[in-house]
């Protein structure tokens, strides 16, 4: 029996070596962890300090790869726009610039010509051309598998006048592409590069022509960038590295930020702003993002939302700006439409609005045959969204006041998807798009689409006419025009009844000045260290 | 040697039968491509991405194919990463591997003490303090408990890093959040075992010969009640997996857990499929090898 007391001291002593030497071959592998490492302490020596300026972000998720084509996700991208860059940008205020575009005018209503400044190199010093370009854009625009295919397929061909100079020709007019080419899957890939080495190659080692070379990217851990000396509008100053670092869980986030391991804090809810705001040295800032929460209804005639009167009873019955102000603590704004300013084709007279009025809710419903009370069924994904599971029972109980009796339905995220897509969600759903393109074309597409049929039973053809008049109207005034009418039918019929307007918190460390921005991109060049 | 291979050879069943079960559940339970896309993408581009990834077909025949891939050791591209799952999960594995090693110290650490001095001071306040401890470790959950220790020990006294891995001090927390529990149990355990064996007519026996306190408690008393606490550990490794993928996502560890969730979430298949052959396999050879270790211990335990 004496060997069972020993054996349990060496199994100790054997795990206990073991776990050192994971842990030192941690630390010998990668030289950077120690220096993030004394980042996330407190007590970094000064002399440390001005040697190497960190500047670390905490995101939620994972990027998703560094295939630009190949995903949906604004986070990914938020980390992309630092490596790759694009031909056009947003500013800080949302207006489109030419970022690798010198210039750039249409030709005709299907062709844009376009060139490249000159002396711009990748980060392996490879110079930018043409062909890269070429190459970029009629990946995305021939292969059907690729995520963003379904939003750039409008593109038919690149022609390449020579090493600067070329032409977007595009599938009938298209007003929209300058608002394509700044966004998702419009960063320039290297050509050259990605033919010699592989694709696989470039997954792990990517290079683009941002102000950001890519370092080193540990899964569900950190993305490390550094400034990239070539840059064409000159090194990023005052930051030496930036750390992207994945913390899914938002206390976690903010107990990082509140302890000086990270500088900036992304996807806060409006109640983390108060204890953010209670600490010296970090505060909460907030931005209008581009997510707009909103009630679907089916207008199937099975259901008894197919009534307008009922519907209108629905949207009087919710009080927006109680749901704005009371549980969303402000970082919200009432709206009728999904298209917000800043977006083409917003509506101003249907934003920073709401109707809400009971006793005529009351009365439509009993106008509607309901005066005795009415059940529906609310579907929605289970914690998916900032704070929806409070916003819809607060919805639920708003509308009991007018006698609709809600049967809330939680479901798993991808349930939810699936009953959505199949219109068997009941009479209503609950959901926040998002648009990342700026433009009505998109958020207004399912109303003049299958999407809107399959879904809500919903079609109205002059709905239909309007939309694809304007989709490839290249006069913009009537285009605006068109998208604005769109909206005010929806107001009128409600295939859906838009609530709120989502602000986007983001907790911030003094040290570091950081404007948050609508598309939600986490652009470095334009933060500064102090 | 008969035993050791006999035993291998019933792994392969067990990993059929989970890699079946988890397939089905994971396909039932959600379509990858509904979250892959837009949240309006349309039903005709659903179905065309579907069909390209080869999502369309039955069930059993997507099964099928994953294991006739399984087979030549390939799980398939994750639809998430764009690369073979295999290496990805691979890659994930020290950081899971360090987080245990560290749990089982920690809870090897607090419970001999503990459950020895549990049952030597029997029925006292102590004996009764630190039973209920123990049913408190035990009952909390992982992730209020590392939120708590979190802002105990890296917000308000600032002494450990908040998230990540790194150096040892980053594993502090992690490592008492996941080993608590077990901790819990395994001081039970051996308190309950000391107590019978401070019964035995040897203990007395010892007492008699008039060796010290010390010396018959912790080598005639705790040496003969350590057997059972192998067996528990090694039990316990699936119970220890469970909570290193709480833990994991609390404290930002990368390790399978985060990924195994993360992998879920998105529906991503081959990942998902990935991780539950590894840890599978880690669970079955820990298993496997708390059987070896009795023997090792207890010469008298014959296999046949």
């Amino acid at each position: 029996m004496k060997k069972t007391l020993m054996f349990m001291v060496v199994l100790c002593g054997l795990l206990i070596l073991s776990l050192v030497a994971c842990s030192n071959a941690e630390e010998a592998n990668v030289d950077q962890e120690k220096t993030n490492t004394e980042e996330e302490g407190k007590e970094v020596s000064e002399s440390e300090q001005d040697q190497e300026r960190i500047l670390t972000i905490a995101i939620p998720n994972d990027i998703y790869s560094f295939d630009i084509h190949d995903h949906n996700q604004i986070d990914t991208e938020a980390v992309h726009i630092n490596i790759f860059s694009y031909l056009l940008t947003r500013q800080t205020d949302m207006e489109v610039e030419p970022d690798l575009l010198e210039s750039y005018e249409p030709v005709d209503d299907v062709t844009w010509a376009m060139s490249l400044k000159e002396g711009i190199t990748f980060h392996n010093g490879d110079p930018l051309t043409a062909e890269d370009v070429k190459f970029t854009l009629e990946r995305v625009a021939n292969d059907d598998t690729l995520q963003e295919h379904g939003r750039l397929k409008v593109i038919k061909e690149v022609k390449i006048l020579n090493d600067y100079e070329f032409e977007i020709i595009t599938d009938g007019a298209q007003p929209t592409l300058m608002n394509l080419l700044s966004r998702i899957g419009s960063g320039i890939l290297p050509k050259n590069y990605i033919e010699e080495n592989g694709w696989d190659h470039f997954l792990s080692n990517p290079i683009g022509t941002g102000p950001f070379k890519f370092v080193e990217w540990r899964r569900d851990d950190r993305i490390i960038l550094e400034p990239y000396e070539n840059y064409f509008e000159g090194r990023v100053q005052g930051i030496d590295q930036v750390v992207f670092r994945v913390i899914p869980e938002v206390s976690t986030r903010i107990n990082e930020l509140l302890t000086g391991g990270v500088d900036i804090v992304t996807d806060l809810t409006p109640d983390d702003m108060q204890r953010i705001n209670a600490q010296e040295g970090v505060s909460a800032v907030s931005a209008p993002s581009q997510r707009v929460g909103f009630l679907g209804l089916h207008h199937g005639e099975e259901h008894p939302t197919s009534d307008p009167k009922v519907r209108e009873a629905i949207e009087l019955a919710i009080d927006n700006e109680a749901i704005t102000k009371q549980i969303l603590l402000g970082e919200a704004t009432p709206t009728r439409t999904r298209i917000t300013p800043g977006n083409f084709g917003a509506h101003p007279r249907l934003y920073n609005t709401y109707l809400y009025d009971p006793n005529r809710a009351k009365q439509l419903l009993e106008e509607a045959g309901y005066g005795d009370g009415l059940e529906l069924t609310l579907t929605l994904a289970d914690n998916h969204y900032l704070k929806a599971n409070e916003i819809n029972e607060v919805i639920a109980s708003m509308l009991a006041q007018v006698g609709i009796d809600v049967n809330i339905q939680f479901v798993d995220w991808s349930r939810f998807l699936e009953l959505r897509n199949a219109g068997d969600y009941g009479q209503m759903y609950f959901a926040v798009y998002g648009n990342s393109i700026f433009d009505s074309s998109i958020g207004l597409q399912e109303f003049a689409s299958n999407v809107g049929w399959d879904r809500a039973s919903y079609r109205n053809e002059e709905v239909t006419e309007l939309w694809e008049q304007a989709l490839n109207n290249m006069n913009f005034d009537e285009r605006e025009e068109q998208y604005q009418r769109i909206q005010e039918i929806v107001a009128e019929e409600r295939p859906k009844i838009y609530l709120y307007h989502q602000n986007e918190v983001y907790g911030v460390s003094d040290d570091v000045i950081f404007t948050p921005r609508t598309d939600s991109m986490l652009v470095i060049k334009d933060m500064r260290m102090q | 040697m008969t035993y050791i291979i006999k035993k291998l050879f019933q792994i392969i069943p067990v990993l059929f039968i989970i890699s079946f079960v988890v397939f089905i559940f994971v396909n039932v339970s959600g379509d990858p491509v509904v979250l892959m896309l837009p949240e309006d993408a349309s039903n005709e581009e659903i179905k065309a991405m579907q069909e390209s990834l080869g999502l369309d077909k039955p069930v059993i025949v997507q099964y099928g194919l994953f294991l006739s891939n399984v087979m030549k050791g390939q799980f398939g591209q994750s639809f998430v990463y764009k690369q073979e799952a295999l290496p990805i999960v691979l890659e994930r594995l020290p950081a899971t591997f360090e987080l245990m090693i560290a749990a089982i110290i920690i809870s090897i650490l607090i419970s001999i003490p503990l459950g020895v001095l549990s049952a030597i001071k029997r029925n006292t306040f102590i004996d009764l303090f630190i039973s209920g401890t123990s049913v408190l470790g035990k009952a909390m959950p992982n992730f209020w408990l590392g939120l708590m220790l979190m802002l105990v020990f890296s917000v308000y006294l600032q002494i450990l890093p908040v998230s990540s891995r790194g150096s040892l001090l980053h594993l502090v927390l992690p490592a008492i959040t996941t080993g608590t529990a077990m901790a819990a149990e395994l001081t039970r355990m051996l308190r309950s075992q000391m107590l019978d064996v401070l019964h035995q007519d040897y203990m007395r026996t010892a007492r008699s010969k008039g060796l010290s306190h010390f010396s018959v408690v912790y080598k005639h008393g705790l040496r003969n009640s350590l057997l059972p606490v192998i067996t528990l550990i090694a039990l316990n490794i699936s119970t220890l997996v469970g909570g290193a993928l709480v833990t994991e996502v609390v404290f930002a560890w990368p390790g399978i857990g985060q990924l195994v969730i993360s992998a879920v979430h998105a529906r991503d298949m081959a990942v998902v499929q990935a991780c539950i052959f590894v840890i599978a396999i880690f669970v079955i050879g820990a298993n496997f090898l708390a059987d070896i270790l009795y023997r090792v211990v207890d010469p008298r335990i014959k296999y046949r």
